[in-house]
C-alpha cells in the first residue's frame, strides 16, 4: 500500500512541475513543486498556501480477488489567499486555476508503480489508478478560500509488499 | 509593531533583553533545522531521514502559558529568545533573516523536551528586534 501512496504522490508532483512550474515552495530548505504529503512533513500549525497537500484518510481492502487490492482514499486539500498585487481580490480566480491544475495533474488516471525504499526506484509490475476527483464546496474563512478534492487509489498487492 | 521613531539605532535594547534573559534562569535552546540539499524524492514520502543540524541559542527563557487545558492536548509555552542569539546564528549559517532560521526550524529542544512551533512574534526597539517570542507546544514524540 506505501508503494501505491509513495508512487501517486511522485506522479502528481512530476505533473505539476511540468503543468505550472511556478507553482512551487520552500520547505525544509529546498524548493520543490508545491505538493506535499501531510504526514511525511513537520507538523503544520498552517497549511501552507497556494500548494497541495495530500492527507492519506480511509483504506478498504478486497481480498475476494485474484490478487488482493487495496483502496485509499486520499484528499488533496489546497487554499490560496489570492496575490499580493491584486490585494487578494483575485483569490477566486486562483482557486480556479488550482482546481483546473489538480484536474490536470490527476489525468491520465493512473502511474506505474515503483518501489521508492531503494535509492533508485525500482519499476513494479502493475499500475496504481485512480478514479475521477470528487471535489467538495469552497470553504470560505475571512480572505481564505480552501478546497479539498478527494480520490480513491486502487492498486493490487505484488509480492513482498 | 514596528518602531518607527527618527532615532539612531543602537543595541541598548538587546544587551538589556540579554541580561534581563540571563538574570532570570537564562538557558539554552538547541534549533532542529534541515541539512541542505535535503530534497530528494525519498525524503519528500518520509522514507530517508533529513539531515539535520542542532543550532545552539542563548539566553532563552521559558515560560509556561496560562493553563487552558484541553483534553488530548499538549501544553503551551512561551519561549523568548535573545535577538542577539539568533543574529549570531543567521549569520553563521549565511541565512537572509530569522525567519529563514526559523521556517527550517522542525524542532526546539529545551532541557531534553521537544517542542514544535506554533508561531513567531518579536518584540522591537528603536527598529530593532531585541526578543524573539515563539510560541511551541510539547512534541509527543
Amino acid at each position: 500500500m506505501q508503494n501505491a501512496k509513495d508512487s501517486f504522490y511522485m506522479a502528481l508532483r512530476t505533473r505539476l512541475a511540468v503543468i505550472n512550474p511556478g507553482r512551487t515552495i520552500l520547505l525544509r530548505g529546498a524548493v520543490r513543486p508545491g505538493i506535499l504529503v501531510e504526514e511525511a512533513e513537520a507538523p503544520f500549525s498552517q497549511l501552507p498556501n497556494d500548494v497541495y497537500v495530500l492527507r492519506w484518510l480511509g483504506l478498504g481492502v478486497d481480498v475476494n480477488l485474484a490478487s488482493t487490492m487495496s483502496a485509499e482514499q486520499c484528499e488533496i486539500i489546497y487554499q490560496t489567499c489570492g496575490s499580493q498585487s491584486y490585494g487578494g481580490l483575485d483569490r477566486g480566480r486562483a482557486l480556479s486555476e488550482m482546481d483546473e491544475e489538480l484536474t490536470a495533474m490527476l489525468q491520465p488516471f493512473y502511474t506505474p508503480k515503483l518501489n521508492y525504499t531503494t535509492t533508485t526506484p525500482a519499476a513494479m509490475l502493475t499500475n496504481v489508478f485512480w478514479d475521477e476527483p470528487g471535489f467538495g464546496p469552497v470553504v470560505i474563512q475571512r480572505d481564505r478560500l480552501t478546497r479539498s478534492a478527494n480520490v480513491t487509489i486502487y492498486s493490487y498487492q505484488e509480492q513482498g509488499e | 509593531m514596528s518602531d518607527t521613531a527618527p532615532r539612531n539605532p543602537v543595541s541598548a535594547p538587546q544587551m538589556l533583553a540579554d541580561a534581563l534573559l540571563r538574570s532570570v534562569a537564562g538557558t539554552t535552546a538547541l534549533l532542529r533545522v534541515t541539512g541542505a540539499n535535503s530534497d530528494t524524492s525519498q525524503s519528500e514520502v518520509g522514507l530517508l531521514a533529513t539531515n539535520f543540524a542542532e543550532v545552539t541559542i542563548s539566553p532563552v527563557v521559558m515560560r509556561k502559558l496560562r493553563p487552558n487545558w484541553q483534553e488530548g492536548n499538549e501544553s503551551k509555552w512561551e519561549l523568548l529568545v535573545s535577538a542577539t542569539g539568533v543574529q549570531q546564528q543567521v549569520d553563521a549559517l549565511s541565512l537572509q533573516s530569522a525567519q529563514s532560521l526559523f521556517a527550517m526550524t522542525l524542532a526546539v529542544t529545551v532541557a531534553g523536551q521537544d517542542y514544535l512551533i506554533e508561531s513567531i512574534g518579536a518584540n522591537e526597539a528603536f527598529g530593532q528586534v531585541y526578543l524573539y517570542r515563539l510560541l511551541m507546544r510539547e512534541s509527543r514524540l
